[in-house]
């Protein structure tokens, strides 16, 4: 009998929570659930099955900073195991973050659809259009630096700049006076190269590769005496982004 | 009003964090330091084991216990709590502490005409014994506020190993500008 | 009208497909197809053989429903793609019934097209213009409703903790859930 009882809090995890009484529920009506569902998918009693939930419910909810803050040390300790090196550990957060940035992309297109149709619905402007995939590197760039952080963080990025270097036409950057997820994080001085934002780079680079545009980002220190934990994400686009760049822009595609 | 240094000792009697907030203190060495933690963190668990106990057996009520007197005739070592009147509770124990449910803590604040020093004891062992002013009032509130970023700043930080020195630069920054702000 | 609807990965890799038929005027849901039914592979192959068409258009146009992007005349086969953010694609191809119907008048009273028949075997004709003429502006908003509802579904797939890009959606709810929505608005 230990095994239904797990299966139904796995159930409720998956979701997305119920109270405990539902498990409990769970638990009694268990064989009945089963004998309905008949290939292999269990659905829960209540049948609230992810696809049931919406979307947008948990748009305005707020996260415990705390909670999250442990979550994060925890995968930072997680990434450190067996480690041969801080690169080795940027990778690391970085691949953390890449996943989380492939479906970021898709849920804040969700988002930004659903709301211009609603708005559409109340007013019969033209701007209901939904919006359009970047075909460029600057409008992927602003999405990053706004809708993306405002998705993540609340508020837009710092900065936003090209690289002056006429060797790196490729490179981009985008400053964050003080990421969220370093807010409590101290790095050691043996490590002082570190920087715990390549989590947060790595779902840039999800989001860059979702949308076409192959990239390499990385997060690097820079330090004022204002922000000691100014963070500049690097983006470094592949040449067959370049190259396309250049034919979209003779083909004036903006 | 101000707060002149900050010591942590883990729960094993071990120094893990000194600071000084105030130019012109006299530095002790390092070793100095650790002797004075682990000297501290046995004071600290004799005094939490001789907490005078109150009889039960009389429902008069007691003269207060007087405070029990250091060797040296300045310091004034404060027993918590034992201002409190005795609850009216009969039980068959005869003796209790001042205030039954709340286990003894040990010393909590030590006071000179030169410094005021106050203990404060976390859940885990942790104390955090902060020097003050002996006029300072309010010194729970900075006790907690310490408390608080010591909670954000070490406790979150991945690379902070339990019961380890505390080399946390975000802790040390936090705690010094909130510190500057006060004054 | 029959229809074919299946999601490729970024990398062409086949997440999810379904064939349907129309539910509107009076169609039972079935999907009828011109190939005998030993041959339904023919679907998938010419909606990947409109896969270059897609990858063209993908960076010409921005938006996600890219509409009505390619034919296949042998079989009056049409091919309707819609992109999600992250590069999945998905793609629809949609079928005529055999014998054409007068589609010629259809157009007047296109704006209950989305509703129901009105019953009965007569409608047939009046109310099929979703399914006769697969290039009309009507046809073409229908799909994006399809695929608007099909794309909130994907991403609730997405969302999910044990889901990996690239991984085959197994789900019977979103398989149910495709179907609600073709039988909804195709």
């Amino acid at each position: 009998m230990t095994q239904p009882a797990r299966h139904a809090a796995m159930l409720s995890i998956s979701n997305g929570g119920p109270n405990a009484v539902a498990v409990d529920k769970q638990q009694s009506q268990h064989i009945h659930t089963q004998s309905q569902s008949s290939q292999g998918l269990r659905v829960p009693s209540n049948r609230k099955t992810i696809y049931d939930r919406h979307l947008n419910r948990s748009r305005s909810a707020e996260l415990s900073r705390a909670s999250f803050a442990f979550l994060f040390a925890e995968m930072v300790t997680y990434a450190q195991r067996r480690v041969t090196g801080i690169q080795d550990l940027e990778r690391r957060l970085n691949e953390q973050g890449y996943p989380l940035g492939l479906r970021l992309l898709d849920l804040l297109y969700y988002r930004t659809m659903a709301s211009s149709t609603s708005s559409s619905l109340s007013s019969s402007s033209t701007s209901a259009a939904p919006p359009n995939r970047p075909l460029r590197i600057l409008p992927l760039l602003h999405l990053i630096h706004g809708p993306l952080w405002r998705l993540l963080f609340n508020r837009p990025a710092d900065a936003l700049e090209h690289s002056v270097s006429p060797e790196t036409p490729n490179e981009y950057m985008i400053t964050d006076n003080d990421p969220l997820v370093n807010t409590y994080i101290s790095v050691p001085k043996e490590m002082s190269m570190l920087n715990c934002a390549a989590f947060v780079a790595g779902i840039i680079e999800g989001v860059c590769d979702g949308c076409g545009f192959e990239a390499k980002v990385t997060a690097h220190n820079q330090p004022t005496e204002m922000w000691p934990g100014r963070t500049i994400f690097l983006l470094r686009f592949g040449e067959s982004v370049m190259e396309r760049e250049k034919v979209l822009e003779r083909a004036g595609v903006k | 009003m101000a707060v002149f240094s900050l010591i942590i000792i883990n729960k094993a009697g071990g120094l893990v964090y000194q600071r000084e907030f105030q130019p012109g203190l006299r530095k002790l060495s390092t070793n100095d330091y650790l002797v004075l933690a682990g000297t501290f963190h046995g004071v600290h668990a004799i005094t939490r084991s001789i907490t005078p106990k109150l009889p039960l057996v009389a429902t008069t009520t007691n003269p207060p216990i007087a405070p029990t007197t250091a060797t040296t005739p300045t310091p004034n070592v404060t027993s918590p709590s034992s201002t409190s009147t005795p609850t009216p509770s009969s039980s068959s124990s005869t003796y209790t502490y001042p205030n039954p449910g709340i286990p003894a803590t040990g010393l909590e604040c030590l006071e000179t005409d030169k410094f005021r020093l106050t203990c404060f004891q976390t859940l885990t062992g942790t104390k955090f014994l902060l020097f003050t002013e002996p006029t300072m009032v309010n010194i729970d509130v900075v006790m907690k506020k310490i408390y608080e970023l010591y909670a954000d700043f070490v406790m979150k930080n991945p690379f902070y190993q339990l019961e380890m020195p505390v080399r946390c630069e975000s802790f040390d920054r936090n705690l010094q500008g909130w510190l500057r702000g006060r004054t | 009208m029959s229809y074919y609807f299946t999601i490729l990965s970024p990398t062409d890799v086949p997440l999810f497909n379904i064939a349907f038929g129309t539910s509107k005027s009076g169609g039972d849901g079935i999907a009828r197809f011109r190939f005998p039914d030993t041959a339904q592979y023919m679907n998938q192959f010419i909606i990947h053989s409109s896969l270059d068409v897609v990858e063209e258009a993908q960076w010409m146009n921005g938006n996600m429903y890219l509409k009505h992007i390619d034919t296949y005349p042998p079989a009056s086969a049409y091919i309707s793609a819609f992109l999600t953010p992250s590069g999945a694609r998905f793609l629809l191809l949609h079928q005529p019934p055999q014998l054409p119907s007068n589609s010629a008048g259809a157009g007047g009273s296109m704006s209950g097209s989305l509703l129901l028949g009105s019953g009965g075997g007569s409608s047939r004709a009046s109310a099929s213009s979703v399914a006769a003429n697969p290039t009309s502006p009507q046809t073409e908003e229908a799909v994006r409703q399809f695929m608007t509802e099909v794309y909130e579904n994907y991403v609730k797939t997405v969302m999910s903790p044990f889901y990996r890009q690239g991984m085959e959606i197994k789900s019977s709810v979103f398989r149910g859930r495709v179907t609600a929505a073709g039988r909804k608005w195709l």
